[in-house]
């Protein structure tokens, strides 16, 4: 069931009529295209350090998206994309669920992640094959296999996948499950997707030799696929992974600085695995960079979309269940979006946040402060622009059902309660 | 390079490059560091910190680097002092006075010895950061700590070993006759610029895994380790910090332009996490009494934990340079032999050295006692660790080793080292002959003396 918010925005769209939606929306997605173009500048720029000039208009952009939102926000509450979207949708035909229409080049996706996994050493074959249980939602290989036949379409190129198509959905699987085997350690969490983790039930240090194992396996099916930019493209994701959880680590004192680095976090921990998976199948189909960056924006605007959902759930979805908060990003000191919104309501968060709600009795306190405030609604309205971005450059792309099946997809990410 | 980094920064840590780079620390929980165990050190870094503003950004970023050379240093300096000199096994060499002759002599024949890949890599913001948090693991008994002191300490000769023998072996080699005229001109001291950056990855991998080799098993946690929530901190940060360097070391895998040599050196880190993963499991096994592996077993399992990287960035400098596949055949071959004879040495040394008085301490997979096993036969050796057990049924290790020595277990490691090290020579002899090629020749023999 949805979270207690989430009905309350379905009653508030009924409110609204189309059109000032749409007039809503569009004032407010020409303030922001500002801030997604200043918060994440090309790749290229991504690895270097800020330039110290450039970073006080970085923050003025984001302090004038943030207060606009501030603006909006009695007006902007309600409406959630689906019944706009739904319309501007042109098929004739329904469109098909997404989990379907990918099925058919997911089925034997675990089998063959088990086959890249070659390891003479049973226990630590079975500690590799662990998550590759097919109980995960693998949304990131079925975004990949959407996008890869839906950019093969756009590029008259008819027929099944390309090979490298393929692993790369294999790929994008690996590096985010070898990932999750490091974090896990990191945060010391007990349980994923139902079971123990992995250094629960035989330790940190076979935990993450094999989350590296898994890593090289990934790595080496890469530099299979025989084409250098595309691992040039992959690479970077290894990269902005550590760096994003490296990001996590520190908490800015500033604001607005520290809101600009929270999205960058996302950016990097979640949004740049989708992105360059994005772009590397569309790379091996199509030499037209701008087809290229096509793929990368809309995988980097539903990842960072799919992130701050995650974020607000952490909030919302226990509550609902429960009846009492996970609030698990709390409990690892981390503020999101949820609690950096409503700090500016109450800067009494603020000295939490610095102290990473390590006193006692924080995580309860900032937690009522979050549901007091308008943070929540607020990052899902900021999850609904990402996700509009996502469509708008995906609508680019010649239409498919495969097309459609994303723009299904984002809709669905942002309107999933767990 | 880290290690000439770093001993670099200890001339400086006197001057004002170190007072400055002090001050950056304040910026982070210092108010921690002051009541963490009296620490003098720590003392002083408070004092110069207090006059520098937590606000001036500016000083981070110009500062940071130099911050995190002489944090790493004082680390090291006082992780030592404070607990004398066990020596690391990771950085045991053979002979050592001899080795480290033939290392820093092959030093100076391929010209400077790195592309600064892993300079920028230590320099980033994120490792200062784990530079500044490492001195939280001061007084606990995390692996990193050593693995951070071994960066300064008898690392000297080691450490870089892989990368200078890559570059050796890429500067025997020489241009190729595929390989156009052009890049020819990009050769520094008959090295092609990616052969060095493959040097550097070389190097990253190896140190990366030297950092993960170090992650502590929680459950495992006793009192006198130090406190829990720091030996999780120093987990935290040996994970990540691991995967800094293996991160940027597939970043720079990539910018070679070669999915051949990616493939390989994939490959050889899956060979490497395997091999780690063996000898962990080994190592559980300390009473010695489960049955230990065959000879064969051994080498099997060395050459994944000691030798696949060496052996594979070898072939791989040979591909960069688009050398024939026979070319990359040996210089895979050399790699693999050299690594095997560099490992058994390194576990010849507690038997060959006459040093009394030592504290004797040595693997039971030490290759000798492996070799010792086999000849005797598992039910003898279960008798014999039994007799050399102490009353409080601790292993007296010169007792143990006396009893290794009397058989022929130790003569058998000595001469599998030999084999070795013969093959490796016999690898490079197809070489043309050059200094690269008689500095590598020296290496490989000095694997086999003893």
């Amino acid at each position: 069931m949805a979270g207690p918010w989430w009905s309350r925005c379905r009653n508030w769209s009924t409110n609204f009529t189309s059109a000032s939606v749409f007039e809503t929306l569009r004032r407010v997605s020409g303030r922001s295209a500002a801030l997604t173009e200043v918060a994440f500048p090309g790749r290229a720029s991504w690895t270097s350090r800020p330039r110290s000039e450039a970073q006080p208009m970085t923050n003025l952009k984001i302090l004038n998206f943030t207060s606009s939102l501030n603006r909006l926000k009695p007006r902007l509450l309600g409406p959630t994309l689906q019944p706009c979207c739904c319309r501007t949708i042109h098929s004739d035909a329904q469109v098909q669920d997404p989990f379907t229409l990918a099925q058919k080049d997911l089925t034997s996706l675990y089998d063959d992640i088990k086959k890249e996994l070659f390891v003479s050493k049973e226990e630590l074959k079975f500690l590799c094959d662990y998550y590759f249980d097919g109980k995960g939602k693998a949304i990131r290989p079925m975004i990949v296999v959407l996008m890869a036949r839906a950019l093969n379409i756009h590029s008259n190129r008819a027929g099944d996948l390309l090979p490298g198509q393929r692993a790369i959905a294999m790929i994008s699987e690996m590096i985010h499950t070898a990932s999750l085997v490091h974090d896990d350690v990191i945060d010391g969490s007990d349980k994923r997707r139902g079971k123990g983790t992995i250094h629960e039930v035989w330790g940190e240090r076979k935990a993450i030799l094999a989350g590296d194992f898994i890593l090289s396996a990934a790595s080496l099916a890469l530099a299979r696929i025989g084409n250098i930019t595309v691992v040039k493209v992959l690479s970077q994701v290894i990269e902005d992974l550590v760096r994003g959880e490296f990001m996590q680590l520190g908490s800015k004192e500033n604001e607005n600085e520290r809101f600009k680095h929270y999205l960058e976090k996302t950016f990097k921990k979640t949004a740049s695995l989708i992105a360059n998976s994005c772009k590397a199948v569309s790379i091996l189909v199509n030499p037209d960079p701008d087809v290229h960056e096509i793929a990368f924006q809309f995988g980097k605007n539903v990842g960072i979309a799919f992130q701050l959902v995650d974020d607000v759930l952490d909030f919302t979805s226990g509550a609902s269940q429960l009846g009492k908060p996970s609030a698990a990003d709390l409990k690892l000191g981390l503020a999101t979006g949820p609690v950096l919104f409503a700090c500016q309501q109450f800067p009494e968060l603020h000295a939490m946040i610095m102290r990473r709600f390590s006193s006692d009795g924080d995580v309860d306190r900032a937690w009522k402060y979050v549901l007091q405030s308008d943070g929540v609604e607020q990052t899902s309205f900021l999850a609904r622009h990402y996700g509009q971005e996502a469509i708008r450059h995906v609508r680019m792309l010649r239409p498919s059902p495969e097309r459609d099946a994303l723009i299904r997809l984002t809709e669905m990410v942002l309107t999933r309660d767990k | 390079m880290i290690t000439q980094i770093l001993s670099l920064t200890v001339l400086s840590e006197s001057g004002r490059v170190g007072n400055l780079a002090a001050a950056v620390v304040t910026f982070h929980d210092v108010t921690y560091y002051a009541n963490k165990d009296g620490s003098s050190q720590c003392q002083v870094v408070c004092c110069e910190t207090a006059s520098y503003s937590p606000s001036d950004s500016l000083l981070e970023t110009e500062y940071s680097e130099k911050m995190l050379l002489s944090t790493w240093s004082r680390l090291c300096c006082r992780a030592a002092s404070s607990r004398g000199q066990r020596t690391l096994s990771l950085f045991s060499s053979p002979g050592a006075s001899n080795w480290s002759k033939v290392v820093s002599d092959a030093e100076k024949i391929v010209g400077y010895p790195t592309s600064f890949m892993s300079l920028r890599c230590l320099l980033s913001d994120e490792l200062s950061n784990v530079a500044m948090h490492v001195r939280k693991l001061v007084g606990t008994r995390h692996p990193l700590l050593s693995t951070a002191r071994g960066f300064v300490y008898d690392s000297k000769n080691n450490l870089q070993m892989r990368g200078v023998i890559v570059l050796l072996i890429s500067k025997a080699a020489g241009p190729s006759h595929a390989a156009s005229d052009l890049l020819a001109q990009d050769m520094v001291s008959g090295i092609y610029p990616s052969q060095r950056n493959l040097a550097e990855i070389t190097e990253l991998i190896h140190t990366a895994f030297l950092v993960h080799r170090g992650i502590v098993n929680l459950r495992e946690w006793t009192v006198s380790d130090g406190p829990l929530k720091d030996m999780q901190f120093g987990n935290k940060m040996a994970v990540l910090s691991g995967d800094f360097l293996l991160a940027n070391a597939c970043t720079g895998l990539a910018q070679l332009n070669n999915t051949k040599v990616v493939e390989l050196i994939s490959s050889a880190i899956g060979d490497l996490v395997q091999g780690i993963y063996n000898e962990n499991s080994n190592n559980t096994e300390e009473n010695g009494l489960t049955d230990g592996v065959d000879v064969e077993t051994w080498e099997e399992q060395t050459f994944l934990s000691h030798g696949a990287l060496l052996a594979k960035s070898c072939q791989a400098a040979m591909e960069l340079a688009k050398h024939d596949k026979e070319s990359q055949r040996l210089a895979y071959k050399y790699g693999r032999h050299l690594s095997l004879g560099h490992k058994l040495n390194s576990d010849l040394q507690p038997f060959v050295k006459s040093g009394v008085g030592e504290l004797l301490s040595f693997s039971l997979d030490a290759a000798p006692v492996v070799f010792h096993r086999q000849i005797v036969g598992q039910e003898r050796w279960h008798q014999q660790l039994q007799q050399a057990k102490t009353l409080r049924n601790q292993l007296d290790y010169s007792k143990l080793l006396a009893v290794v020595k009397s058989e022929k277990g130790m003569s058998s490691a000595v001469d599998l080292c030999r084999y070795h090290g013969n093959k490796a020579l016999e690898a490079i002899q197809a070489f043309p002959s050059s200094e690269a090629r008689s500095a590598l020749e020296n290496i490989a023999s000095t694997v086999s003396k003893f």
